[in-house]
């Protein structure tokens, strides 16, 4: 029943809002039970991770924005402060959970098979796999997707979203509901602002309109630039979410 | 019970998807149409691309664009300001992905009558888009070289799928770790009649191959 429930929400990420077949105005149906019920699963995973004082953060972008090497970078600025580990969602590789064991950062990498984002039920399986109750925080690396991880609550008590520099400051304006439900959002690859027309202040104008409350910070990953705060901030707010 | 019945849905989708998409591609080629499918990430330079490619090629075809996007006009008019062919902007409502029936009813009211190549600019998505056939004579993927040499290991569906694979914004390589010869051969374990072409809007690496690469297209399709 389970697999179904997923399978389902698979087909419904892609299929829903066409209204030509009988077929679809089932799945129509199904799309508001199941984000009903995946809300109500992730209201539930949310308040047993408090209690175990674990801090959730769901961690979305497109592809190539530098999740994994933000999460990297990270590592020695949370050294001694938190104890944190990652579970990477792909959908079919080992690349990031390999680039975070080899760091030593403690990870496990979940399989959508195909399926383009990841919500409460997933989330609460990879946990059970992951099986560490003693880390202050877990980053849940998303699918790289500006659109269906954007609309499943994953039971995180944080969403972070990474826009990098390349990408082009419209992103905002192309896929507004992602900005919509980030708490924080993570400004990368600002080293390679001198190549890129990317236009910080259009960029917040769209952000803040969606989202006056947006949290931003922008760093490089690569260079380190900006991380510290970024680090600062986080476990601050890791704080805050366990206490 | 629920089991049977999502799954049942998706079979009938995918086969009633396959046939709409059947239909409008042999539509098209009774037109002498060429009609491709560009798919990507968001922000690998869709719009860019394609905005110099129809300037190089307005001339010598017609061409039209069908712009995907959940929200927003801006590719579409962007293409239409800064090209003049003739753009339209399907939104898709929050959906990932465009599929044969929505591509089919834009072109009731798009009408491709009087062009030569006709492009879908799809949702910035390395996922969905895949498993949707459109009614698309070809598929045409970008990865832009910012993005990372490791996305065809990522999005196997995506390189399986595609027959163009453009690996974009290549004038950015010194800044980026981007490994050529390591993304060609993956991409080649995925798909080894890929036609990988590296590409730069900016410094027009590349595009004379598209170009040549795409008359070559139209001319088959008009038979």
């Amino acid at each position: 029943m389970r697999f179904t429930v997923l399978k389902a929400s698979m087909f419904l990420c892609r299929d829903a809002g066409k209204e030509n077949y009988m077929e679809e105005i089932r799945i129509i149906e199904l799309k508001e039970s199941i984000l009903e019920d995946n809300d109500k699963d992730a209201q539930v995973l949310r308040d047993e991770l408090k209690s175990k004082k674990t801090c959730l953060i769901n961690l979305m972008s497109g592809p190539g924005s530098g999740k994994t090497t933000t999460l990297l970078a990270l590592k020695d600025c949370f050294k001694d402060r938190i104890s944190w580990g990652v579970m990477e969602a792909d959908i079919d590789s080992d690349v990031d959970a390999i680039r975070l064991k080899e760091a030593g950062v403690p990870s496990i990498q979940l399989h959508t098979g195909g399926m383009c984002h990841l919500d409460a039920d997933m989330t609460r399986q990879g946990l059970r796999s992951f099986d560490r109750d003693d880390l202050d925080l877990i980053f849940l690396e998303n699918i790289g997707n500006l659109v269906c991880p954007a609309e499943f609550d994953t039971g995180a008590a944080v969403n972070m979203t990474i826009l990098s520099v390349p990408e082009g400051d419209d992103k905002p304006v192309k896929y507004p509901l992602m900005y919509e439900v980030a708490d924080i959002m993570v400004v990368n690859k600002i080293d390679t602002l001198p190549v890129f027309d990317f236009d910080r202040e259009r960029m917040e104008r769209a952000v803040f309109e969606r989202n006056p409350d947006m949290k931003i910070f922008y760093v490089s990953a690569l260079t380190g630039e900006g991380i510290p705060e970024l680090a600062d901030y986080l476990v601050e707010r890791v704080k805050e979410c366990n206490a | 019970m629920g089991e049977v019945r999502t799954i049942q849905i998706h079979e009938n989708i995918t086969a009633a998807n396959d046939r709409t998409a059947e239909a409008t591609r042999r539509m098209l080629t009774e037109k002498g149409v060429f009609f491709i499918n560009v798919m990507s990430s968001p922000g690998s330079g869709k719009t860019t691309l394609l905005t110099a490619l129809i300037n190089r090629m307005k001339e010598k075809v017609k061409i039209a664009e069908m712009d995907v996007d959940i929200a927003s006009t801006l590719d579409a008019q962007r293409v239409a300001d800064a090209t003049g062919v003739r753009a339209i902007q399907i939104h898709n409502g929050g959906l990932c992905h465009i599929d044969a029936d929505m591509t089919a009813r834009a072109l009731k009211e798009f009408s491709v009558d009087d062009t030569d190549l006709l492009i879908l600019e799809n949702i910035g998505n390395l996922v969905c888009p895949a498993e949707f056939d459109t009614g698309a004579h070809k598929n045409m993927m970008l990865l832009s070289v910012p993005e990372g040499d490791d996305k065809p290991l990522k999005y196997p569906l995506m390189f399986s799928v595609s027959d163009i694979v453009l690996i974009t914004k290549t004038d950015t390589a010194p800044y980026f770790n981007f490994d050529m010869e390591a993304a060609k051969e993956r991409i080649y374990q995925l798909n080894s009649s890929a036609v990988i072409l590296p590409v730069s809007a900016r410094t027009g690496e590349g595009l004379d191959e598209l170009e040549a690469l795409l008359m070559k297209e139209i001319a088959a399709v008009k038979g």
